[in-house]
C-alpha cells in the first residue's frame, strides 16, 4: 500500500513526499535541515520536548515543533533559513538549553562530535545573557560500571528514558523531580543493568551519558572509524570501530536497518578491551619442562608440522563458531586436503531447510504473531532479536514464548515435541499461525537440528508461501553455519573417527573453552590450540599458536538470517594472524592456501556462495532470496537436547538441570572487568513449588548436587519457571549432571 | 446588587445537597432522563444551542468538543469521558465548592456526557488535596450505586491526583491517569481521537459538566437567555485577595468587575484603594483599577487585554509591590513546571531569578529588557500553556506597571521598602509543599 504523494513547500523549495511523512524527513527530502535533539523516530512517536525544531507553518499563528507534524498537501514551511521568527525560536531554544549547560566542551568526550555544539554554531546565540549561577549537581554519577551520567550537561531530551521505556522495555531509566530540577536517574538508584545499556550513550545528543571505557581516551579528530561486523553472536550487527593508534577504543553502531536498526547489545559494544587482556597470547608457546614457554615462529611451525605428520590419520579438529569462514576453510584445506584429517567437532550449525523461510530480522517488527520455542530466553542468544520482538509486541503483535519460563510452559528439551504438536491439525496456537498473514517462528535454544524441526513446522504451516513470515534459528555461536559449510566444502571425503586421537587441533577460543572439547582432549595424545588467551591453553596444550579477535580480522561470516557479511580489520593483531601460519604450514604439506582473506574467500565462495563477489557484499550486506523448501534430515533418535547426558545414570535426582546459556559469558567477556556486573549470578533458579517443598527462599545458600559432584549457589525462586527444573547458568554449573538435587545449605 | 440567578447551585438554599433522595425530591436526575431520551447527536445539538463553553479556562464550546469524538461505528475503541477535577490554578476554587454542594448535579452531568459520546467509563481526576470533596463524591456515588437505574451501564471512577498543577493540563492528566509521569503530550493527536489509552476521549472541567445538567434542566433556549451573547449562562467566580467578602459567587456572565468586587464582595477592606485585578486565575494578564467597569465575559475581557480564564478574580490593593507579585506567580510556575520542554523548564526559573534581582535592587535597565525578552521567548514556544502562563502574567505586570519596575531599577531598591504586603493574594509556592526537592524559601 503506497501512500499518496503530497506537495510541501519548505523554504520556497517544493518537494513531494508520501502523505504522513514527518516534517523533519520532508525537509530533508528538500535538502533542508530542521535541527533536532529529542526527535528520534526509532524511539517511537515524537515527544516535542526540546523545541529545537521550531518552524513557521503558513496559516498557524504560533511556531510549531516540526518533529511532531506530518506533511500535509499544500503545507508551506519556513525554517530558520527563511523565517526570522523560526530563527529566533531556534535561537531561543538554544539559549534556554545553554542556560544551565556547563559549556565544558574542552574536557567533554562529546566535544567535536556533539549535536549541541554543532547546532549552537549553526543556530545559537554567540553570547550568553545568563548572569546567574548555573545549576550544579554532583557528577559524574556512575549509572553502572559502563555508563557515566553528567547531569549538568544533560539537556533533558528524554532519549535515554524513552529507549529504556519503549525500546528495551526494561523500565530502568526514569526522569525524576520536575521543572529545572528534573533529572535522569535509574529507578531507585539501582545500577543500570540491561543488556542494551550502551545504546543510550550513542543516543545522547550531548556529553551527558558517556562510556566509562572510552571516557577521556580519544578525541574525534584523532580517531579513525572502521566499518565492520560484530562477532559477539549470530545476529551480526553492523558496527563501526573507533581506532586510535591501532587500538580499538570504542564500538558504535552502523545501523543496518534490516538487522540491528542501529542498536547494539553491551556484549558487542563493550567486549573490545579483551583484545588487550593481560594473558593475550602474542607469540607461539610450546610445552616445556616448566610449562608453556615462548618459542620462535620457525620453531613453532616445525613443531606443528611434526605434530601433524606424526599424527597423520589420527587427527581430530575442534572448530569454534566464532572463526571466520575463511579461517575454517583454510584450516580445512590444510587438514583435510593435506592430511586427510576429516574428523571434526563442529559448532552448532543452522539447518539449510530454514532458507525456505528466509526473512530479514526487521520482518519480526511487522509480524502479527511471533512464537518462540526453545529453552533459552532470546536475549541470551541473540539480544537484538529480543528488541525486534519487543517492537513487534509494541506494534500489536501477539508474542508467545514456549519454554520452561515462557507464556506456555514446556519442560526443557521439549521444543521438538512442541513443534510437532503445533503442526498437528486442530492445535489452537498452530491454527492462529496458519491464519496469520505474517507469522514469525523463532527457535531459541539448543537441539532441534539447528532449526530443522522448526523448518518442518514452518513448512507444515505454509510459511514458505507467505513473504511477511519467517522462521529463525538462534545459534549459540556467531558463524557456526559458515564454519561448518567451509569445513565441508574443503574436501569430499567422509569423516572417520580415529581412536585413539593422536592430535587434537583446537581452533579458536570457544572451542578451547568448551568442556566437551576438553573432555575430548583427555583422549588425545597431543593437543594443538590456537587461541587468544593463554588461560585457555594452560595445562592441556602441547603447542599454542596465537589467535586473533574478530576486530583484527578480514573475512566473512554468515549471520542467523543467512546473510554473508564482511569483517574488516579494525586494528592490527599483535602477532601474525591465523591465515598467515595456516598458509605457511599448508605449504609444507603441499597445499596451496593464501594468507590473504580475500583470496581464501574467492576460493571458498565458489563452493559456498555461488561466486558472490566480496565487493558485492558491500558495507550493508543484502539478504539472499528464499530457497525452495528441502526437507531436512529427520530427527535422529532423541537427540540430546542441551547438556550432554550424564555418563553415570545410577544417581537419580529429583530435578532436571538446565544449563542456562547466558549472553554475558565466554572468554572475552570474562576478561573485561566492567562487564562483571552483567555476568550471570551464581544462582540456581527453582519454581515456587519446588522451592517450597525444600523450604528454600530466594537468597538462601544451597547445595546443588548430582552424583559425586556438588556446587554451592544461592537460590532464586522464579515464578515463571516450570516445576521439576533447576536452572543454573552454564558457567556456574560446573560438572553437574543432568539430574540434580537442591538442598538448603 | 446585581441579579444572582443560581443555576449551578440551584435548589440548594445556600447549602449542600449530598443526600440522593433529597436531590431527587428537588428535581434531580430529570435532566438525565431527558437527555437519555434523546439521541446522542441531539444532546450535542442542544448543548451547542445553549452556547455552553468550557469553564476550565480555554472557553471551548462543550458541544463542539463532544462532536469531535468519533461515533463508535467510526472508531471501534472504547470511548471515555474524563472530568478534570484537578483544580489548581492559583486564585481558583470554584470546582471544589461545586463538588461539595452539588455532587449529584455534577455526577448527573457526567452521565449525560457519557451518553452523548457513547462512553461506558467516566474517570473523575480529582486533585489529591481535595480530601473532603473526594469523600463527598464517593458517598454520592455509593448512593447512586444503591439505585441501579441511575448509572445504567456506565462506570464512574474517582481517581485522586498526587499534587501536580500540570496534571490539570488535559494530556498530562491523561498520562497521569494511565499511571505515567504527568507530562503533557504533543497535539495532535487530540484527545478526542487518541486520548486515554489512545482511545477517543472527551476531557471536561467540573463546572462545565455540572452546567451540562443545568442546560438540560432549563432547556438550551432558557439557558442561553442568561448571560451575554458569546458568553451565555452563569459563572461561578472565585473572588479572592484584598476584598471584604471573598468566596465563590455564581453570577451571570457580563456583570462588571465593579459589581463583583464592590456590590457582591464588599469592596477593598480597611479603606485601601484598588490597585489591580487579575480576572481569570493567576495565568491571565493583570488589569488596573481603571479597568474596573470591564464586564466579566469572554469578549469584553479580550478587548481589555486579558482573559476570563478560570474566573478566579484576584483583587489587589495598593500595598502590593508588583515585582513581588511577579516573583510569587513566577515561583509558582517554576515550581510546577513539569520539566518536559525546554523554554518552560528553564525560562520560568530564569524569570524568577531576574525578578528577584530587580526586587533586590541589583538590576539595571538591561535586566528589565532581558525580563521581557525571556517572556517573549517563552511565549508560544512551549509544549503546553504552563510556560506561557508565567510569561503572560509577568509581561502584563511590566506592561501595566512599568513605572514601578523602572523605579526598582532607578532607586536600586524596592520602593515599598518592606511596606509591601501580598497578604491574601495567592499563596506563596512554598506553601504548596515541596515535591521531590528542597525549594528555596520564599521571601515574605
Amino acid at each position: 500500500m503506497s501512500a499518496e504523494l503530497v506537495t510541501v513547500t519548505v523554504d520556497d523549495r517544493t518537494v513531494q513526499v508520501p502523505a504522513g511523512t514527518g516534517l523533519v524527513e520532508t525537509a530533508q527530502a528538500a535538502g533542508i535541515e530542521i535541527p533536532v535533539f529529542c526527535y528520534e523516530p526509532r524511539l517511537g512517536p515524537p515527544v516535542g520536548a526540546c523545541r529545537m525544531c521550531l518552524v513557521e507553518i503558513e496559516g498557524m499563528p504560533k511556531l510549531q515543533a516540526g518533529c511532531t507534524l506530518t506533511a500535509q498537501d499544500g503545507m508551506v514551511v519556513r525554517t530558520a533559513a527563511t523565517s526570522e521568527k523560526a530563527a529566533r525560536g531556534q535561537e531561543s531554544t538554544l539559549e534556554f538549553i545553554l542556560v544551565n549547560h556547563p559549556l565544558d566542551c574542552p574536557v567533554c568526550d562529546k566535544g567535536g562530535e556533539c549535536p549541541l555544539q554543532d547546532l549552537t554554531f549553526r543556530y545559537g546565540p554567540g553570547t550568553t545573557r545568563m548572569r546567574f549561577s548555573k545549576l550544579t549537581v554532583e557528577k559524574p554519577i556512575p549509572l553502572s560500571p559502563l555508563v557515566a551520567l553528567d547531569r549538568e550537561r544533560c539537556i533533558l531530551c528524554y532519549r535515554c528514558t524513552r529507549f529504556s521505556e519503549d525500546v528495551a522495555a526494561d523500565g530502568q531509566l526514569i526522569a525524576r523531580n520536575r521543572g529545572a530540577h528534573t533529572e535522569i536517574a535509574t529507578f531507585e538508584d539501582e545500577p543500570y543493568r540491561s543488556p542494551f545499556s550502551g545504546n543510550v550513550i550513542e543516543l545522547c545528543p550531548v556529553g551527558a551519558l558517556t562510556s566509562t571505557l572510552y571516557r577521556f581516551d580519544a578525541r574525534p579528530w584523532d580517531i579513525q572509524s572502521v566499518p565492520t561486523v560484530c562477532a559477539g553472536c549470530a545476529v551480526g550487527c553492523n558496527v563501526s570501530a573507533t581506532i586510535r593508534e591501532n587500538k580499538v577504543k570504542r564500538i558504535l553502531s552502523r545501523n543496518h536497518p534490516e538487522i540491528d536498526r542501529g542498536w547494539l547489545c553491551d556484549k558487542g559494544r563493550f567486549t573490545y578491551p579483551s583484545l588487550r587482556a593481560p594473558d593475550r597470547v602474542t607469540t607461539p608457546l610450546r610445552r616445556g619442562p616448566k610449562g608453556l614457554e615462548e618459542v620462535s615462529w620457525d620453531e613453532a611451525l616445525d613443531t606443528a608440522e611434526e605434530l601433524l605428520r606424526s599424527s597423520a590419520g589420527a587427527i581430530v579438529t575442534a572448530l569454534s563458531g566464532s572463526e571466520t569462514t575463511e579461517i575454517a576453510f583454510a584450516l580445512a584445506k590444510l587438514l583435510r586436503q593435506g592430511l586427510a584429517a576429516h574428523s571434526a567437532v563442529l559448532p552448532e550449525a543452522t539447518s539449510n531447510a530454514l532458507d525456505a523461510f528466509r526473512a530479514p530480522l526487521s520482518a519480526i517488527a511487522e509480524a502479527e504473531i511471533v512464537v518462540v520455542v526453545g529453552d533459552d530466553p532470546v536475549v541470551e542468544r541473540a539480544p537484538i532479536v529480543d528488541l525486534w520482538i519487543t517492537q513487534a509486541r509494541r506494534n500489536g503483535a501477539a508474542v508467545i514464548t514456549c519454554s520452561p519460563m515462557g507464556d506456555v510452559r514446556v519442560p526443557p528439551g521439549a521444543a521438538t515435541e512442541l513443534c510437532r504438536t503445533l503442526a498437528a491439525p486442530g492445535n489452537e496456537l498452530g491454527e492462529r499461525l496458519r491464519r496469520a498473514e505474517r507469522a514469525i517462528l523463532v527457535w531459541s535454544g539448543p537441539g532441534g537440528g539447528g532449526g530443522a524441526r522448526l523448518a518442518e513446522l514452518a513448512h507444515e504451516l505454509g510459511l514458505d508461501e507467505r513473504p511477511g513470515s519467517g522462521a529463525f534459528h538462534l545459534p549459540a555461536t556467531p558463524n557456526g553455519r559458515g564454519v561448518a559449510a567451509a569445513w565441508s566444502a574443503a574436501a569430499d571425503a567422509d569423516e572417520t573417527n580415529p581412536e585413539p586421537i593422536g592430535l587434537l587441533v583446537v581452533s579458536g577460543d570457544e572451542a578451547a573453552a568448551d568442556p566437551s572439547v576438553r573432555a575430548l582432549a583427555e583422549r588425545a595424545e597431543r593437543v594443538l590450540v590456537s587461541t587468544m588467551f593463554q588461560g585457555l591453553a594452560t595445562g592441556w596444550a602441547d603447542l599454542v599458536l596465537p589467535g586473533t579477535g574478530a576486530l583484527e580480522r578480514e573475512g566473512t561470516m554468515v549471520n542467523l538470517e543467512g546473510r554473508v557479511q564482511r569483517l574488516r580489520r579494525a586494528a592490527l593483531p599483535p602477532c601474525p594472524d591465523e591465515l598467515a601460519w595456516i598458509s605457511k604450514l599448508a605449504a609444507r604439506f603441499g597445499v596451496d592456501v593464501s594468507p590473504h582473506a580475500a583470496a581464501v574467500y574467492a576460493e571458498a565462495a565458489s563452493h559456498l556462495y555461488r561466486d558472490l563477489d566480496l565487493e558485492e557484499i558491500g558495507l550493508r550486506a543484502q539478504l539472499p532470496g528464499r530457497a525452495p523448501y528441502e526437507a531436512p534430515p529427520a530427527a535422529t533418535t532423541p537427540a540430546p537436547e542441551g547438556p550432554l547426558a550424564p555418563s553415570d545414570e545410577r544417581f537419580v535426582g529429583e530435578l532436571r538441570l538446565v544449563r542456562a546459556h547466558a549472553l554475558f559469558t565466554g572468554p572475552a567477556v570474562e576478561r573485561v572487568d566492567e562487564l562483571r556486573f552483567q555476568r550471570p549470578p551464581a544462582e540456581v533458579e527453582l519454581s515456587p513449588a519446588d522451592a517450597e517443598r525444600r523450604g528454600i527462599a530466594t537468597g538462601d545458600p544451597v547445595q546443588v548436587r548430582s552424583n559425586g559432584t556438588s556446587v554451592a549457589l544461592r537460590a532464586r525462586v522464579n515464578r515463571r519457571l516450570i516445576e521439576g527444573v533447576a536452572r543454573v547458568p552454564d558457567e556456574h554449573a560446573g560438572d553437574l549432571h543432568a539430574a540434580v538435587e537442591v538442598i538448603k545449605a | 446588587m446585581p441579579e444572582r440567578p443560581e443555576l449551578v447551585f440551584a435548589r440548594t438554599d445556600g447549602g449542600a445537597v449530598t443526600d440522593l433522595e433529597e436531590y431527587v425530591a428537588r428535581g434531580g436526575f430529570v435532566a438525565l432522563a431527558k437527555a437519555r431520551a434523546m439521541e446522542p447527536d441531539a444532546v450535542i445539538a442542544e448543548l451547542e444551542a445553549s452556547g455552553l463553553r468550557g469553564r476550565g479556562g480555554a472557553f471551548f464550546p462543550t458541544g463542539r468538543k463532544w462532536a469531535f469524538v468519533p461515533k463508535p461505528d467510526r472508531l471501534a475503541k472504547p470511548h471515555y469521558l474524563v472530568v478534570n477535577a484537578d483544580e489548581s490554578e492559583p486564585g481558583t476554587f470554584k470546582d471544589r465548592e461545586i463538588m461539595l454542594r452539588v455532587p449529584f448535579r455534577f455526577l448527573e452531568g457526567c452521565l449525560i456526557g457519557a451518553h452523548a459520546i457513547a462512553a461506558k467509563h467516566v474517570f473523575v481526576y480529582i486533585r489529591g488535596e481535595y480530601e473532603r470533596e473526594f469523600e463527598v463524591l464517593r458517598s454520592a456515588l455509593e448512593q447512586m450505586h444503591a439505585r441501579g437505574d441511575l448509572l445504567g451501564d456506565v462506570t464512574i471512577v474517582l481517581h485522586r491526583g498526587a499534587g501536580a498543577y500540570i496534571c490539570g493540563e488535559e494530556t498530562a492528566l491523561l498520562e497521569s491517569l494511565e499511571g505515567k509521569r504527568g507530562q503533557p503530550r504533543t497535539k495532535p493527536p487530540f484527545p478526542a481521537i487518541a486520548g486515554l489509552y489512545a482511545a477517543p476521549t472527551a476531557v471536561n472541567n467540573v463546572e462545565s459538566i455540572t452546567t451540562v445538567t443545568v442546560v438540560f434542566e432549563l432547556g438550551a433556549e432558557e439557558y442561553a437567555k442568561v448571560g451575554v451573547e458569546g458568553s451565555t449562562g452563569t459563572r461561578v467566580f472565585s473572588l479572592s485577595g484584598n476584598v471584604v467578602r471573598p468566596g465563590n459567587y455564581e453570577l451571570p456572565h457580563g456583570i462588571t468587575l465593579r459589581e463583583l468586587i464592590y456590590d457582591v464582595g464588599g469592596g477593598v477592606p480597611n479603606g485601601r484603594s484598588l490597585k489591580a485585578v487579575i480576572p481569570g486565575g493567576s495565568s491571565t494578564p493583570v488589569l488596573t483599577a481603571d479597568d474596573i467597569d470591564t464586564p466579566l465575559d469572554f469578549d469584553s475581557l479580550v478587548r481589555a487585554g486579558s482573559s476570563i480564564g478560570s474566573a478566579g478574580v484576584i483583587v489587589i490593593d495598593d500595598r502590593c509591590c508588583m515585582v513581588q507579585l511577579g516573583i510569587r506567580v513566577s515561583q509558582f510556575y517554576e515550581h510546577e513546571s513539569c520539566g518536559k520542554c525546554t523554554p518552560c523548564r528553564v525560562g520560568t526559573r530564569w524569570l524568577t531569578q531576574i525578578l528577584q534581582k530587580i526586587e533586590d535592587g541589583r538590576a539595571d535597565q538591561s535586566d528589565l529588557d532581558l525580563l521581557l525578552s525571556v517572556c517573549d521567548r517563552i511565549l508560544g514556544t512551549c509544549l503546553c500553556p504552563l510556560g506561557d502562563s508565567d510569561a503572560i502574567a509577568v509581561a502584563s505586570y511590566v506592561a501595566r506597571f512599568r513605572d514601578e519596575f523602572q523605579e526598582h531599577v532607578h532607586l536600586g531598591r524596592c520602593p515599598f521598602e518592606g511596606a509591601s504586603s501580598l497578604e491574601g493574594i495567592l499563596a506563596p509556592s512554598a506553601l504548596h509543599g515541596a515535591h521531590g526537592h528542597e525549594h528555596e524559601a520564599v521571601p515574605a
